[in-house]
């Protein structure tokens, strides 16, 4: 496994992963390591255990065995106070998961003045700040309801950048979207991959890989089986697995 | 004995003096109700040992009579010390006893809503209490209108169990007048219609609030 290029302590440090639903083996002696300013892309047929990865990165899901390291705090079962950590760690999901009963304003500072205890106004600020990132600002006082999934998706996306998270995970975020749809969200992913974020993203969007990615890891059966820059994996996979699932991708 | 309407309607105001006492105990004991079966829920789904705890009592409050609940706490109590007066009874014993299906109520009005909604306020680093709060009550209370106002109508129809331990409702003061007279048809049928009227009216009520709540969840 090739060592991670970065002087920095790592971002996200994974050892030894390991996690079961009964006895399906979900995720098996993981070791994944992200530098900051690191974006990788992990893709993989369906149930190689993509999503539970990242999930186990903010602490979702609960592993079973091994160490995960997230800006510089283990987490696990029993880390105290879990849910201060989760701030620094920010989620999107394919399905958006947006609040229906709140606004656009709201769903992005709600967690600015409960978490952050900030007032309504300065959450505001920061607020419209972001929706003017993903390109939306005038959609504020909307309800999720009435905008299209693009549009939900980069709110989405507004709403965990509100917390000012030091990785961002992103679990299939253009799966549930229409095909016009997706690139509105590529495009604001890319523009955040510019600015240096921390990603891991998890998604079969192969030209975003290509053009964002530092790095490419695939997973089959709950392994990571192979890990590479974007060029080298899409041109020369070394694994089997790997070239076949590419094949049908393309 | 024939029905005389006329003294049908002198026993009206007497019967009504209780409904104040029949109105505010079954607001008190729905508000009761609602805030500890609330309660029971979300404890119940806070640990699993916490969990297996609140299951049971909730089962046990389900399954036994609201008059044996009532008898408990008004004669039983006593011999361990706790002496409570006849109201107080029964606002505490219609609280806990519509506690038990309400909490099965929010059970059901929690579990409706999508998980990725608790999944999305805990990755934002919310507390649990947060999320119970400013996420899932809030969705959860459309789901839960219908079958709560349920619940209310059924506590007020309730309130006649507390005329045994001779809390002054509307029944008890009926009984009263039926046993003074030794004329029961016409204070039991005002009785009957003061709380056919009642509850047509709760009913509505909640039927306008769920109306509004749809509504608003169609935007």
């Amino acid at each position: 496994m090739k060592p991670v290029q970065n002087s920095t302590a790592p971002a996200v440090k994974i050892t030894g992963l390991n996690k079961s639903y009964g006895s399906f083996r979900a995720l098996q002696d993981i070791d994944l390591s992200v530098a900051t300013n690191e974006r990788i892309v992990i893709c993989g047929p369906s149930g190689s255990g993509k999503s539970t990865l990242i999930r186990c990165v903010n602490q979702l899901e609960t592993h079973d065995s091994g160490t995960i390291e997230v800006n510089g705090n283990v987490l696990g079962k029993k880390t105290p106070k879990m849910y201060t950590l989760r701030r620094d760690i920010g989620m999107v999901f394919q399905h958006f998961n947006l609040f229906p009963h709140l606004t656009v304003l709201e769903n992005c500072t709600l967690a600015l003045r409960k978490a952050r205890d900030m007032t309504r106004e300065q959450a505001n600020e920061i607020a419209r700040h972001y929706l003017a990132r993903v390109r939306i600002p005038e959609q504020q006082d909307k309800y999720p309801g009435q905008l299209s999934g693009g549009q939900q998706q980069r709110v989405a996306i507004a709403r965990a950048l509100c917390m000012s998270p030091k990785v961002m995970l992103f679990d299939e975020p253009t799966s549930a979207l229409d095909p016009e749809m997706i690139k509105e969200v590529l495009e604001v992913m890319t523009d955040l991959a510019r600015d240096g974020m921390t990603m891991l993203c998890v998604t079969h969007e192969m030209g975003f890989a290509r053009t964002v990615a530092d790095r490419v890891i695939f997973m089959d059966a709950g392994r990571i089986v192979e890990q590479a820059d974007p060029e080298t994996f899409f041109t020369a996979p070394s694994h089997p697995r790997a070239r076949q699932f590419l094949s049908q991708l393309l | 004995m024939k029905f005389n309407l006329d003294f049908a309607l002198s026993v009206v105001p007497t019967i009504l003096t209780g409904l104040f006492t029949t109105l505010w105990i079954t607001v008190a004991a729905c508000l009761g109700a609602a805030v500890l079966g609330f309660t029971f829920e979300i404890l119940r789904r806070s640990n699993r040992w916490l969990g297996y705890v609140m299951r049971f009592l909730i089962d046990v409050i389900r399954s036994t009579p609201v008059l044996v609940q009532l008898y408990f706490l008004y004669f039983v109590m006593p011999f361990y010390g706790v002496t409570l007066s006849a109201v107080v009874v029964g606002v505490v014993g219609l609280s806990v006893y519509y506690s038990g299906y309400l909490a099965e109520v929010f059970k059901g009005g929690i579990d409706s809503v999508d998980t990725g909604q608790f999944e999305a306020g805990k990755a934002l680093g919310l507390r649990r209490r947060d999320v119970v709060w400013s996420i899932i009550a809030p969705q959860m209370l459309r789901n839960v209108v219908a079958p709560m106002g349920n619940y209310f109508v059924s506590a007020l129809k309730a309130t006649p169990y507390l005329a045994v331990i001779a809390v002054p409702e509307m029944l008890g003061i009926a009984l009263e007048l039926g046993a003074n007279s030794f004329r029961y048809a016409e204070p039991m049928i005002a009785v009957g219609i003061i709380f056919l009227i009642l509850a047509v009216g709760i009913n509505q009520l909640v039927r306008m609030l769920e109306k509004r709540m749809l509504a608003s969840s169609k935007r």
